[in-house]
């Protein structure tokens, strides 16, 4: 018996060796004689560092789900290619009451969502009414609606008034709403696809958009159709593909090599090799972003503003974005960027001042006995490709004037709960902006009903009543030259204070091979991919 | 004790799961709700019981990043690891063995280092190192095969029915896709099979070496026999017991380089989904899969130990009659 059975161990074995190799060779056999498909060449293929968490745009905040998104589905309103200012998008035409308390927005007439449903009042309130009502059956118990709260908050009601009339009712007067509304969350999806759909819903959109939900297998690719009864421009590829390649290296190699055609994520360190490469164009602009130093005012020393001005009179912020940023940002000379409401005309910021940040120190021996510690991500964010080797830097340029720096650098998600809970002293962080408005920066960064200890935003705990009532007032005010004045206001208090120390602009990248045309960088960092095509050759 | 050091863990973090999962706009009412609707509000005791009932039956919570359900999340990822693993294990033990087995049966300079240079390569280089290294070399210069990815982006893949690629292009008699899912899957088996192959090539030469086992190749020599007749009938039956225990344990090392090998590779496998769970604080993706994963490799441990011990007995009841 036991000899039977050893018999077979050893068979076994030498005979599962010798099929495995052998299937191997004949499948491989196979692939290369069967490989030379044409299913590509008319499929777009973008590449990104991560899968999309979901695509429902009410309840996702990566940037890899809405830049999916943004192909499938739109809203009432758009920003013009390229810039902030408003254009009407689903809506054909709105109007703003005068008192700023009533939106009304006519919607485009004979447009359907991609399962057929027509865009009309009716079916354009579902996506609202699904985020604003806890007991509206869109409103799934697994969604967090996050984002109502904070860019829509203002809205009471929305109500159809007339077949093809939305009306939206205030409770205040809100002066960002209407870049808001141009913003993924309030993108129309059809109410007859969370029937179709169910609990799934949140993986099934069906917009208006260029391109039409396909498929989707997770890690590995989104596929996207065209939509031919596109309302607009029509679109130009039959398919566009999201593709997840984890590795910034491979997804280079995958680029140069085209197997596939654009990508972002690309590492600071490789953008001067591609700018000079002929078969590379490389997208680059200023994002809506800014990455600065947290200063924890409630912490002792921290709390005297010229522990906090020496600190940013010696880092010098434009060799900074040079060295570590490496030609992938900005230095940043205000918490907002450049051409936002209240940025002033002439720039005045913080000056680099070696010699006054040395004599604060000389003066105030006692506050630098300890070093100061710089806590940071290791993470790559759009504002900080590299963020240690921004924190590296800053410390070797305070250690110069005499203001001994440790740099402590943990994963995104526990850097975050160090500063939202104030466990730090200074904290590098930074904020992409939503809708292009300045509230929706400075409110973050210095709002004292954003400085709770667990859930700030506001990580330097600062706290100042004047900022509370420019903040307050700037919201409500509709008229664009007295918001600027406010926020120029704003700005200057926060020079006076220094609550944060902003440092540099990550640039929105996009690397694309040549031969292609018609793409765009968007200023809040969407990704509009539906009217890229092939270059005619030049004769 | 693995899923209660487990559960400690994971309350140790000091980081809250659900005040993180709202990575902008934090809000106290979203998340004592959102605490309240998964029980993170009941008691420790409560919930780790509560973890193990649902952990037992089947019936995981869903992911906070992606809303999946954690079951459903597996199903998907699962089969692309074990596919890769299984095979690369094959290769491994293959090629591990072959090169053990050869520089005992032709005992030269060159042969015995090649076995050694097998176990110093698979032990000491790190796999994402390799794993970049064949990309270049299996796509770049020769042309062969796809710069990683499971399966042709535009192309349709075989009806999933098992979740394994191989299995399911037989099922549905595809050629074309199987021969697709063969050059996919091939770079990153070797890759991966590089620590198995180690592993085994320089446990068996060591065996192979040992003075009771050489005697017994003396022995069967003098009666006559053929050497490769005497390593194939009997050698690798008596050297076999450490080599199974040897490929045991170290699936839970290949699980380790799955990781590496998937973010190389572009493999939609579990070793990546596990690591970005972690990461991202995906608090009940994390518990359920590493108490899986823990589970799965002391089975697998422990079912390589029976058979060890059942090869031994078998090549005593034999060997030691005749040596």
């Amino acid at each position: 018996m036991n000899r039977i059975l050893g018999m077979r161990a050893n068979d076994w074995l030498t005979r599962a060796s010798i099929s495995v190799l052998g299937f191997m060779g004949l499948a491989l056999l196979a692939g290369c004689s069967g490989g030379g498909g044409s299913e590509r060449s008319d499929v777009f293929v973008f590449a990104r560092g991560s899968d999309a968490q979901k695509l429902d745009p009410a309840d996702v905040d990566d940037g890899e789900s809405v830049n999916t998104l943004t192909q499938i589905c739109e809203g009432l309103v758009r920003f013009k290619s390229g810039t902030l200012e408003i254009e009407p998008c689903l809506a054909e035409s709105y109007s703003i009451s005068e008192d700023g308390m009533i939106y009304r927005f006519t919607l485009r007439p004979n447009v359907r969502f991609h399962d057929g449903t027509p865009v009309n009042a009716e079916t354009a309130l579902f996506s609202f009414h699904r985020q604003m009502d806890p007991e509206h059956p869109g409103h799934l118990k697994e969604a967090s609606f996050s984002y109502w709260k904070y860019l829509y908050q203002d809205i009471e009601e929305v109500n159809a008034v007339g077949e093809m009339e939305l009306e939206f009712k205030l409770s205040k007067p809100n002066a960002s709403l209407l870049h808001s509304l141009a913003v993924f969350p309030a993108s129309l999806l059809s109410p007859a696809s969370l029937e179709a759909h169910g609990a799934a819903f949140q993986r099934h959109p069906v917009g208006t958009g260029p391109y039409i939900f396909l498929d989707w297998r997770p890690n590995q690719v989104i596929m996207l159709e065209r939509n031919d009864d596109y309302w607009g421009e029509a679109p130009t590829f039959k398919r566009i593909a999201m593709t997840v390649v984890p590795d910034s290296t491979v997804r280079l190699l995958k680029l140069k090599t085209g197997e596939i055609h654009a990508m972002d994520g690309v590492q600071p360190a490789e953008l001067a090799a591609l700018q000079s490469d002929p078969k590379i164009q490389v997208f680059q602009e200023a994002g809506l972003n800014v990455g600065y130093l947290a200063f924890n005012m409630d912490n002792e020393r921290m709390a005297n503003r010229e522990f906090r001005e020496a600190v940013a009179l010696a880092i010098d912020r434009e060799t900074l974005a040079k060295v570590a940023l490496k030609g992938a940002g900005r230095s940043a000379s205000y918490p907002v960027p450049k051409g936002f409401l209240g940025y002033p005309d002439r720039e005045e910021g913080i000056p680099l001042n070696v010699e006054k940040a040395r004599e604060i120190v000389a003066a105030h021996p006692n506050w630098f006995l300890e070093p100061l510690e710089i806590q940071v991500m290791n993470a790559p964010r759009q504002y900080f490709p590299d963020p240690v080797t921004i924190a590296t830097f800053i410390k070797g340029q305070l250690d110069a004037v005499g203001i001994p720096t440790k740099v402590v650098s943990s994963d995104f998600k526990a850097h975050l709960n160090n500063l939202r809970n104030g466990d730090f002293e200074a904290g590098l962080i930074g904020w992409m902006g939503d809708n292009g408005d300045s509230d929706n920066f400075l409110s973050v960064f210095f709002a004292s009903w954003a400085a709770e200890k667990g859930t700030a935003t506001n990580y330097s705990f600062y706290r100042s009543n004047e900022m509370d009532r420019l903040l307050l007032s700037g919201r409500v005010e509709a008229d664009l030259e007295k918001r600027a004045v406010i926020y120029g206001d704003a700005l200057r208090l926060w020079r006076k204070d220094l609550p944060i120390l902003p440092l540099v602009h990550g640039d929105n990248i996009v690397v694309m091979q040549s031969g292609y045309e018609g793409f765009e960088l968007q200023k809040i960092g969407e990704l509009r991919l539906g009217w890229i095509k092939k270059s005619k050759p030049e004769e | 004790m693995a899923s209660g050091s487990l559960f400690l863990a994971m309350k140790a973090i000091p980081e809250d799961p659900i005040e993180l999962k709202f990575e902008k706009f934090p809000d106290l009412e979203q998340i004592a709700s959102e605490r309240e609707r998964m029980g993170l509000n009941r008691s420790w005791l409560y919930q780790y019981g509560l973890f193990h009932l649902k952990f037992l039956t089947g019936n995981w919570e869903r992911s906070l990043q992606t809303g999946r359900l954690a079951t459903d999340d597996v199903k998907l990822f699962f089969p692309a690891t074990l596919e890769l693993s299984l095979i690369a294990m094959a290769i491994g033990i293959f090629f591990g063995s072959s090169a053990a087995l050869f520089a005992r049966v032709s005992p030269s300079r060159w042969s015995q280092n090649l076995a050694m240079s097998f176990g110093t390569i698979g032990l000491t280089v790190p796999i994402f190192w390799i794993g970049l290294l064949a990309l270049v070399v299996g796509s770049l210069w020769l042309g062969i095969f796809p710069l990683g990815g499971r399966f042709d982006l535009a192309a349709i893949p075989p009806p999933d029915r098992t979740g394994f690629l191989l299995i399911d292009s037989l099922l549905a008699m595809d050629g074309r896709a199987l021969g697709m899912t063969v050059r996919y899957l091939t770079l990153p088996a070797l890759c991966l099979a590089v620590f198995p192959a180690a592993n085994v090539s320089s446990v068996l030469y060591a065996r192979l070496n040992e003075p009771e086992v050489n005697a017994l190749y003396t022995a069967l020599r003098a009666r006559g026999f053929g050497s490769v007749r005497i390593v194939f009938r009997h050698l690798l039956r008596v050297a076999g017991a450490p080599v199974v225990t040897v490929i045991g344990t170290s699936i839970g090392a290949l699980l380790g380089g799955a990781f590496l090998t998937e973010t190389v590779f572009s493999w939609p496998g579990i070793g990546r989904y596990v690591v970005t769970a972690i990461i991202d604080r995906d608090l009940f993706v994390a518990q359920y899969l590493l108490l899986m994963l823990i589970m799965l490799v002391f089975g697998v441990a422990f079912l390589s130990d029976i058979v060890a011990r059942w090869l031994d007995v078998v090549s005593d009841s034999q060997e030691g009659g005749k040596g």
